[in-house]
């Protein structure tokens, strides 16, 4: 028997023995390719999210024999005084954060892309630094700003000459809802500064020039040339930010857990701490509020679309 | 165009410079009072520190164990650094490029992840990771972090190497390469770019994440830097060592601060290539 050699196999063969052999590490590659981060995506996200459908109707608390209870979780959180408190808080802080990161954004961005100050390069990389920061850092660095005896806050209104009498901001029941505000916005203008600023920028310069020459001022530039242009840009952060501030708790688990006396609390937190906090460990109740959390973000998603329509703007 | 500065401009710039003090301003004064000792700071948070006392450092690192929480972190960060960017790359490049069987159902069963807000799954997911004995481990937060699905990478990557000339991977079949090295020789290198971007990204991400760590790990003995920190702060209501604690903060925030000196430009132009599309 001769050695097989690339001479004497037939041609026909070597295609197919070359077609199998692609095949096959397609095949592999794939496999390679595919399997792991889509079954990990399958199993830690997507299948837990249809567990949670099946959690809310159970009354567990982890570990002992579930009970299915129906649909009573979802009676308890409509009677429950705490989900109402806590959907206020949200709906406070969905009304000002969103609000408050859009304005100041616009602001900056359109003084850093329409002056020309000299530092506005230096300025822009400054103003996105808090967003590389970790939520726990910032909220640290507020934490500290609004300390009664040694906090920055009260250093500055003492300098002014206001006498608050070590305050705690984060401590009274008045303020400590009002005082998370500033923290969150201070977190995330600069991302939003980046976006708009990039969109002001891609607005073509002949645009401007065609209406200065038809003697356009300052103002009318601003409002109907800038504005309409970055319109759908400022829409889908108003939509990132609208979701974002009712889902996320961690900077407020890290200022206040809650406190003080639930001032603070909103729905996602109070569903953490009724799975993971200590006392309570109430994996079907948390669940059901999960469920209504996870409505309302839907809910918040489309109702956010048809206030801020889609328009497409060419130029 | 030359622009007419006037008073108004005054104000504008004021803005703007008031803006920028209310970032270096609070950072600043951390790292000075992180210089001095605590009977100083009780006595006039404004005063500079008489002598730096770079032992608060020193303390930091110690009290807070900060060597250990470093090396878990790397761990962490690195170990999930390596099978997520290696998973992000070689996917996008299946899910963009490749023609196969089901791609359709695969992207549009990622692309629901969109819709699904993650909080309400909470849960389920640490009874998921809890049944397969993932919890108080950092290689199962590992696995948890590294693999999924990401639909903001893949489409930043998975757009990046649809730019990429057809020319270039016939040529390399021609050339005998199989479809492993197609990608690693071809693909990959040219993809560079893309990848580094994305590895920035899920650096700080990684990095910063709290919720993880802090829901999976139940052991001091493993906590990474954002958790240690947390806790640090609530030791603090009991020993009020104030400068102790500001010097913890800022060593933290080392790592951010030299990552982003290194690649601001790539986070600036990242941040808008995501938000847009999203």
């Amino acid at each position: 028997m001769p050695e097989p050699t690339a001479a004497n196999i037939p041609r026909s063969q070597g295609r197919r023995l070359g077609l199998d052999m692609a095949k096959t590490q397609k095949w592999i590659f794939l496999t390679i390719a595919i399997v792991p981060p889509f079954g990990g995506y399958l199993l830690f996200t997507l299948f837990p999210n249809l567990l949670s459908v099946y959690y809310s109707l159970l009354d567990w608390d982890g570990f002992t024999d579930a009970t299915f209870v129906g649909l009573s979780n979802f009676v308890t959180a409509f009677q429950d005084k705490y989900v109402w408190r806590a959907l206020t808080h949200n709906l406070w802080f969905m009304l000002t954060v969103p609000f408050l990161v859009v304005f100041v954004s616009l602001i900056l961005a359109y003084l850093i892309t329409n002056k020309s100050y000299r530092e506005n390069g230096f300025l822009k990389v400054l103003f996105f630094f808090p967003n590389v920061l970790s939520t726990v850092v910032v909220a640290l660095l507020w934490a500290f700003i609004y300390d009664g005896s040694y906090g920055l806050l009260n250093g500055i209104l003492g300098v002014l000459g206001v006498d608050t009498g070590n305050f705690y901001w984060l401590g009274n029941e008045r303020t400590a809802l009002a005082a998370v505000i500033p923290a969150w916005v201070w977190g995330g203008v600069g991302l939003y500064v980046i976006i708009f600023a990039n969109a002001m920028l891609a607005i073509p310069k002949s645009l401007y020039e065609a209406a200065v020459l038809e003697g356009a001022g300052h103002m009318t530039r601003l409002f109907r040339i800038t504005m309409p242009l970055v319109m759908p840009v400022v829409r889908v952060g108003i939509l990132f930010l609208v979701v974002g501030t009712l889902k996320s708790f961690e900077i407020i688990l890290i200022l206040t857990n809650g406190g003080p006396f639930g001032s603070t609390d909103v729905i996602g937190l109070y569903m953490f701490n009724l799975a993971f906090g200590d006392e309570y460990r109430n994996y079907g109740y948390a669940s059901a509020i999960g469920m209504i959390l996870f409505v309302i973000l839907v809910s918040a998603k489309l109702i956010t679309d048809k206030l801020f329509p889609n328009k497409g703007v060419e130029f | 165009m030359k622009e007419k500065h006037t008073w108004l401009d005054a104000v504008w710039r004021i803005l703007l410079y008031f803006w920028a003090l209310t970032i270096v301003f609070p950072l600043c004064w951390v790292l000075y009072e992180s210089l001095k000792t605590n009977p100083e700071f009780y006595q006039d948070i404004w005063a500079l520190p008489k002598q730096l006392n770079w032992q608060n450092y020193a303390d930091a690192w110690t009290d807070y164990g900060f060597g250990k929480s470093l090396l878990n972190t790397l761990y962490y960060v690195g170990g999930t650094l390596i099978v997520s960017l290696f998973f992000t790359t070689i996917n996008a490049y299946a899910l963009t490029r490749m023609e196969f069987k089901g791609r359709n159902l695969i992207w549009g069963l990622i692309m629901l992840s969109l819709f699904l807000p993650g909080v309400n799954a909470l849960v389920p997911q640490y009874v998921v990771m809890r049944e397969l004995g993932l919890t108080n481990s950092i290689p199962g937060l590992i696995l948890l972090s590294g693999l999924g699905e990401s639909v903001f990478y893949l489409m930043l990557l998975g757009g990046f190497m649809r730019s990429l000339p057809k020319e270039l991977e016939e040529s390399a079949i021609m050339d005998g390469a199989s479809l492993f090295q197609k990608f690693w020789r071809v693909i990959v290198p040219l993809s560079t770019p893309g990848i580094v971007t994305v590895a920035v990204f899920k650096f700080l991400g990684y990095y910063n994440n709290f919720m993880g760590p802090f829901i999976y790990l139940s052991d001091p003995e493993k906590y990474p830097i954002a958790v240690q920190m947390y806790s640090a702060n609530k030791q603090m209501e009991y020993t009020a060592d104030w400068v102790t604690l500001f010097a913890g903060v800022a060593i933290s925030m080392v790592p951010s601060i030299i990552i982003y000196m290194l690649f601001q430009r790539l986070l600036m132009e990242g941040a808008t290539m995501g938000a847009v599309k999203g």
